[in-house]
C-alpha cells in the first residue's frame, strides 16, 4: 500500500490514513497531553508519512510499525526539545494519571491484551516501561523518578519489553 | 562503552529513551550487531502495541488538514538500496499471481503487476482495496481496529481475490505469520431484510463463523471483517443464511477460497 501512496495515490494515502490516524494521534497524545500541541504533532508525523513513503522497507517491518516509530519519536522529540520544566513539574509520573482520553477508537481486545501483559511484569519493569514509553522519559529520568540506579533501569526495561513481546505473541 | 552494556540498551532504544549521545552510540553499534538490530525489531514491534493500545479518534479537522497538505508537499524518491529489494518482492508478487491464477482464482491482470513494479505485497492490498473502493468501504476500513491493521499492513500480507457464484467479489488479505485474514467484498446483490451473507472458516473439521466483532455477517457488502486462527489449506466460505446468522453453513457456498498462506 505504501509503494502506491509512494507513488502520488492520494486514495491509498486516504486508506492509510484512516489505519494509521488514531494510533499515531493516541500514542502522541499519551506522551505530550496537550490536545493541541498532540494535533500538531500527528498531522506532522502522517505528512512524514506521505512525503516518505519511498522510504518504508517493508523487509523491516510493517508500515504501522514504522509509523508508530516516527511518531513515538517526534513526540518525545517535542518533550526534550521545549525547555519546559514548568510544563513537566506539573505533572508528576503523569504515565500513571488514570487516563482522561475519552473517544477510544475500536481494539478493545488488543488493549486487553497490552493490560494483561504489562500486568504480568514485575512492578519495576512496568513502571520503567510506562513512564519511558507512555510518559516519553528518558531512562536516567526513569531511574531518578523512581529511585533505582540508572543500570538497573536499563535491565529492567530490556527484561520487561522481552516479556511483553512474548507475552503478546510478537513475531520477529 | 562495553558491548554488553550496549546490548542492555535496546529496550530504552525501542522505547526512545536513550540520550541523545547514547542513541548515536547505539545506532553505529546496530550497524555491526545483527543480534541487536533484530532484537530491536521485535521490541518496537512490541512497542507499537502499546501505541496500538491507546488509539483514540483525532479530530475530523486532522484528516482535512493532513489530506490537503498532501497536495502541497513533494515526495522524497526512493533511496537506491530499495530498489533491488523492491524489485525482488515485485518478482515474488508476480510469482504469487501466477500461482493463484494457477488456483482458479481471480487475480491481479499481468498487466497490473507490471504496474506495481515497486511493490511489496502490501501493494496487492491496494490494489485490491483502493481500486474498488467506494467510500463506503472506505469508512468501515476507517473504522476497523487494530488488528485488522496489523493484518493489511503485515510484511507478509498476501491478497487473494475471487468472484462468488451469485456476483461480486470477495478479497482476503491473509498474514500467515499473524494466522489471520481480513475479508472485504464487493458488489455482492443485496439480500432481503430476513437474510444475510455469513462468512466461514472452513478447515477440514468443519465450519466455524468467522470473525470476532460480529458473528461473521456481511450483513453489507464492502464491511471489512477478521478471521483469525486460520491455516494454511483452510478456506473461506461464504453463504447465505437467516438474519442473525446460524452455527453452521445451511446453503451451498457461494464461495470456498482455499487460502494459499
Amino acid at each position: 500500500m505504501l509503494a502506491l501512496v509512494a507513488r502520488g495515490d492520494h486514495r491509498a494515502f486516504e486508506l492509510v490514513y484512516g489505519e494509521l490516524a488514531g494510533p499515531v494521534y493516541g500514542v502522541v497524545r499519551q506522551v505530550l497531553r496537550d490536545p493541541a500541541q498532540s494535533e500538531e504533532v500527528a498531522q506532522e508525523v502522517l505528512l512524514e508519512v506521505w512525503r516518505t513513503a519511498s522510504r518504508f522497507d517493508p523487509a523491516r517491518g510493517s508500515a504501522a510499525v514504522w509509523a508508530l516509530t516516527i511518531a513515538h519519536r517526534r513526540a518525545v522529540d517535542r518533550v526534550r526539545s521545549e525547555n519546559a520544566c514548568s510544563r513537566r513539574e506539573q505533572k508528576v509520573a503523569p504515565a500513571m494519571a488514570p487516563d482522561d482520553v475519552a473517544e477510544v477508537v475500536e481494539g478493545a481486545l488488543d488493549r486487553q491484551r497490552v493490560h494483561r501483559c504489562l500486568g504480568g511484569l514485575t512492578d519495576l519493569q512496568r513502571e520503567s516501561i510506562k513512564l519511558a514509553y507512555y510518559g516519553g522519559y528518558s531512562y536516567p529520568e526513569v531511574a531518578q523518578l523512581l529511585g533505582v540506579a540508572l543500570g538497573t533501569v536499563k535491565t529492567r526495561i530490556r527484561d520487561g519489553l522481552i516479556r511483553m513481546r512474548d507475552c503478546m505473541g510478537v513475531a520477529w | 562503552m562495553l558491548r554488553d552494556d550496549l546490548h542492555v540498551l535496546t529496550g530504552s532504544y525501542a522505547l526512545d529513551a536513550l540520550t541523545e549521545s547514547e542513541r548515536e552510540d547505539f545506532e553505529r553499534h546496530l550497524q555491526h550487531c545483527a543480534s541487536c538490530e533484530a532484537e530491536v525489531r521485535g521490541l518496537r514491534e512490541t512497542a507499537a502495541r502499546l501505541a496500538m493500545a491507546k488509539a483514540v479518534r483525532p479530530p475530523a479537522r486532522m484528516e482535512r488538514r493532513v489530506l490537503a497538505a498532501t497536495y502541497r508537499t513533494r515526495q522524497l524518491p526512493p533511496l537506491p538500496g530499495l530498489d533491488a529489494r523492491r524489485a525482488r518482492a515485485a518478482r515474488w508478487v508476480a510469482g504469487q499471481s501466477a500461482a493463484w491464477r494457477a488456483a482458479g482464482a481471480r487475480v491481479l491482470t499481468p498487466r497490473l503487476v507490471a504496474a506495481v513494479a515497486a511493490a511489496c505485497v502490501a501493494v496487492a492490498v491496494g490494489l485490491g482495496i483502493t481500486q474498488a473502493a467506494t467510500q463506503h468501504q472506505l469508512e468501515s476500513t476507517r473504522a476497523s481496529g487494530a488488528a485488522i491493521t496489523r493484518v493489511i499492513t503485515a510484511p507478509d500480507a498476501r491478497i487473494q481475490t475471487a468472484r462468488t457464484t451469485v456476483g461480486g467479489t470477495v478479497t482476503v488479505v491473509v498474514s500467515a505469520r499473524q494466522r489471520a485474514a481480513v475479508v472485504t467484498a464487493a458488489g455482492m446483490p443485496p439480500l432481503p431484510s430476513a437474510r444475510v451473507y455469513q462468512v466461514w472458516v472452513m478447515s477440514s473439521a468443519g465450519a466455524r463463523s468467522a470473525g470476532a466483532r460480529s458473528v461473521g455477517l456481511l450483513a453489507r457488502t464492502g464491511q471489512d471483517l477478521l478471521a483469525s486462527a486460520v491455516v494454511a489449506g483452510d478456506r473461506i466460505g461464504i453463504t447465505v443464511e437467516p438474519s442473525g446468522g446460524t452455527s453452521r453453513p445451511t446453503t451451498t457456498p457461494v464461495l470456498a477460497l482455499p487460502l494459499s498462506t
